[in-house]
């Protein structure tokens, strides 16, 4: 109420008085209804032209034969061609299942490595503030240099294999093993280079989270007997559970992205045994030229993750709306 | 406490000490499994740095060399050469020279711009999200969806428009092509998309905490909407679109996929460069591969240091209590 009362004065004052129009659209622009709208036409503005836009683009798109040694005014439409291709496509297939697998391995590492991490890191007291620097730095690290370092950690003549030489000699094996020709360990070298470096924002979410934890209830279970297992179970990991929410939904909606390591490490091989989604329909479109697949693939991918965008948002809406419950009790 | 107390004396004390050598052990291993991580996590950074000192013989030399035999700074004076051209042909592939100038200005100009004009309008809509609750309830959550997006679906679409449909409709509208493909512009804009959730999750957090009552006394005086903004607000959390900006700056600087997929051949960012060393043809060019790898990582560690504390705020999604 008093809100618009205030707003009132600016706008009718100036403009009285002058009349121009430059001050006429300034007083115009200030009132609220207007103002509080600027910003948000401005970036409603910016996701229309680079977003939306394109993507209505490539819907239609989808529904034309083209391929790349033809013009684009030579297409013409064909139905649900690409879709039908796309979706009997086991490649496509494949590699989105497989996507899930390195997701779901690399996710649930990162989250018990992040929770142990960050649960060590809390109840330390000396060096606690040179801990955290140090587990954060692999966050900063740009994804495409970590693939880089993984590939000179995986190299047949890499430290790798030189710590595990005794072992193999010892099995009489050459230690010289090319980890990133065998399909397994090729799978394993991208979910651990992404483990490597997300095990630190999981560990930072969890961290706030356990330094929220109120000390006053813990203190009071313990004093009332509880041991500290109890403790853990009971009253600190229910309390934790938004902090989990969130490392999942976010790790998790990330993870599925997958692509600088693949890229980097193993450029989907050996064969296309650790290609993730990402990596085949860049393939796709920006090797063998399937503009019009990769446009049907994309809306495809886009329905699929939207589904899956929806039920992450649910979930973080839902824990951040227990948190306010819980702070206002 | 109570159990103890009901103890004897002597008892009592030989369970404090046991419990006091419990409690030792348990910190030590505690610093044991910490210093274990921490090492797992600074031996692949360690390795590149060591890598880019070393000859070309030590790249790959079996067994590795764990520090640099005899240390050079080779790989350094081959990627910084400024005019490639003149510098002759090497003899040899490996010593072929590479000038990295280029990236770096178009990653740091890309970057700076993108995550400028991010900043303005994230801050922007932030407060007016926060103030007067623009987009409704669920705004500040669908608008952390577009985030979520994977890249490579945004590429597709991006690649088609850029491409075709901006220089056809240019052509018929003002009459010349315009290109948005491999140009600056266009991957500063999808930049700037792809960031304003980022920005504005993050000063919301910041401007949230700016009492409301601050800016109700100086509308009340009198100022104008602007100027209550400019100096009121602002200043309040000018440390917070610093941190913002950096954080932004740190994300652009490390995207790969859409600066590899919208860009070829003029515009070259850094991981692109970097990528384009991993399937060179004419051998592996490990040692300055190392030194841009270098070259790339140490400005953004050091930056996201400076904001961490920050980070840790930003990144709680509300579950922290002030």
């Amino acid at each position: 109420m008093s809100e618009a009362q205030v707003s009132q004065a600016p706008r009718t004052a100036p403009g009285a008085r002058s009349g121009s129009f430059g001050r006429g659209l300034g007083a115009w622009l200030a009132q609220e209804r207007v103002f509080r709208l600027i910003p948000f036409v401005a970036v409603e503005v910016i996701f229309v032209l680079v977003i939306i836009i394109p993507f209505l683009l490539t819907i239609y798109i989808s529904f034309l034969k083209w391929r790349a040694n033809r013009p684009f005014e030579q297409a013409y439409l064909s139905g649900f061609g690409n879709y039908q291709a796309v979706l009997t496509d086991p490649g496509f297939w494949s590699a989105l299942g497989r996507t899930f697998y390195f997701a779901g391995a690399a996710v649930t590492l990162e989250l018990a490595l992040g929770f142990v991490l960050a649960m060590l890191v809390a109840r330390t007291v000396r060096g606690k503030a040179a801990y955290i620097t140090i587990l954060l730095v692999p966050m900063m690290i740009v994804p495409v240099v970590v693939g880089y370092n993984f590939t000179m950690l995986y190299i047949d003549s890499g430290p790798i294999n030189q710590l595990l030489a005794p072992f193999t000699q010892a099995m009489g094996l050459d230690p010289r093993i090319r980890w990133l020709s065998d399909p397994v360990a090729a799978q394993w070298a991208v979910i651990l280079a992404d483990v490597w470096q997300w095990t630190s924002l999981t560990f930072l979410i969890f961290l706030s989270g356990f330094s929220a934890l109120p000390r006053q209830l813990v203190n009071a279970a313990r004093v009332m007997g509880a041991s500290a297992w109890q403790i853990f179970w009971r009253v600190e990991l229910p309390l934790l559970r938004p902090a989990i929410v969130i490392a999942v939904v976010i790790r998790a909606m990330e993870a599925l992205k997958i692509f600088d390591p693949v890229v980097l490490l193993t450029a989907g091989g050996p064969g296309t045994s650790s290609q993730s989604i990402a990596f085949y329909l860049w393939e796709q479109v920006w090797v063998f030229n399937k503009f019009s697949f990769g446009a049907a693939a994309s809306i495809i991918l886009l329905v699929i993750f939207a589904v899956l965008i929806f039920f992450g948002i649910w979930l973080l809406v839902r824990s951040s709306a227990a948190v306010g419950r819980e702070r206002a009790a | 406490m109570s159990a103890v107390a009901g103890m004897g004396r002597a008892e009592a004390e030989r369970a404090g000490a046991r419990n006091v050598r419990r409690r030792r052990w348990r910190v030590v291993l505690r610093h044991a499994a910490l210093l274990a991580w921490v090492a797992v996590i600074m031996f692949p950074i360690y390795w590149m740095i060591a890598t880019s000192f070393k000859e070309k013989h030590e790249w790959v030399a079996w067994p590795p060399h764990w520090l640099p035999h005899d240390p050079t700074i080779k790989n350094y004076s081959q990627i910084f050469v400024f005019d490639v051209q003149r510098s002759g042909v090497a003899r040899e592939a490996t010593e072929q020279p590479f000038n990295v100038w280029g990236p770096l200005a178009d990653s740091l100009l890309i970057c700076t711009l993108s995550a400028l004009v991010a900043l303005l309008l994230g801050t922007f809509l932030a407060y007016s999200i926060s103030r007067f609750n623009v987009g409704g309830r669920h705004f500040r959550h669908a608008i952390l969806m577009i985030r979520m997006v994977p890249p490579i679906v945004i590429a597709i679409p991006l690649l088609m428009y850029y491409a075709i449909m901006i220089p056809l409709a240019t052509e018929a509208v003002l009459g010349t092509r315009i290109l948005l493909f491999d140009t600056r512009v266009g991957v500063s804009a999808i930049y700037i998309a792809t960031t304003l959730p980022f920005v504005i999750w993050m000063m919301l957090t910041f401007i949230e905490e700016v009492p409301y009552t601050l800016e109700h006394a100086a509308r009340m005086m009198g100022a104008g909407r602007m100027y209550t903004l400019r100096r009121v607000v602002l200043p309040l959390v000018a440390s917070g679109m610093v941190v913002t900006f950096l954080f932004v700056f740190i994300l652009n600087w490390a995207e790969f996929l859409l600066a590899l997929t919208l860009t070829h051949p003029d515009v070259v960012t850094l991981p692109v460069l970097l990528n384009k060393f991993q399937s060179a043809s004419e051998g592996r060019l490990f040692g300055p591969q190392a030194a841009i790898g270098t070259l790339i990582t140490i400005p953004v560690v050091i930056l996201g240091v400076l904001i961490q504390k920050h980070l840790i705020k930003g990144f709680s999604f509300g579950t922290i209590r002030k």
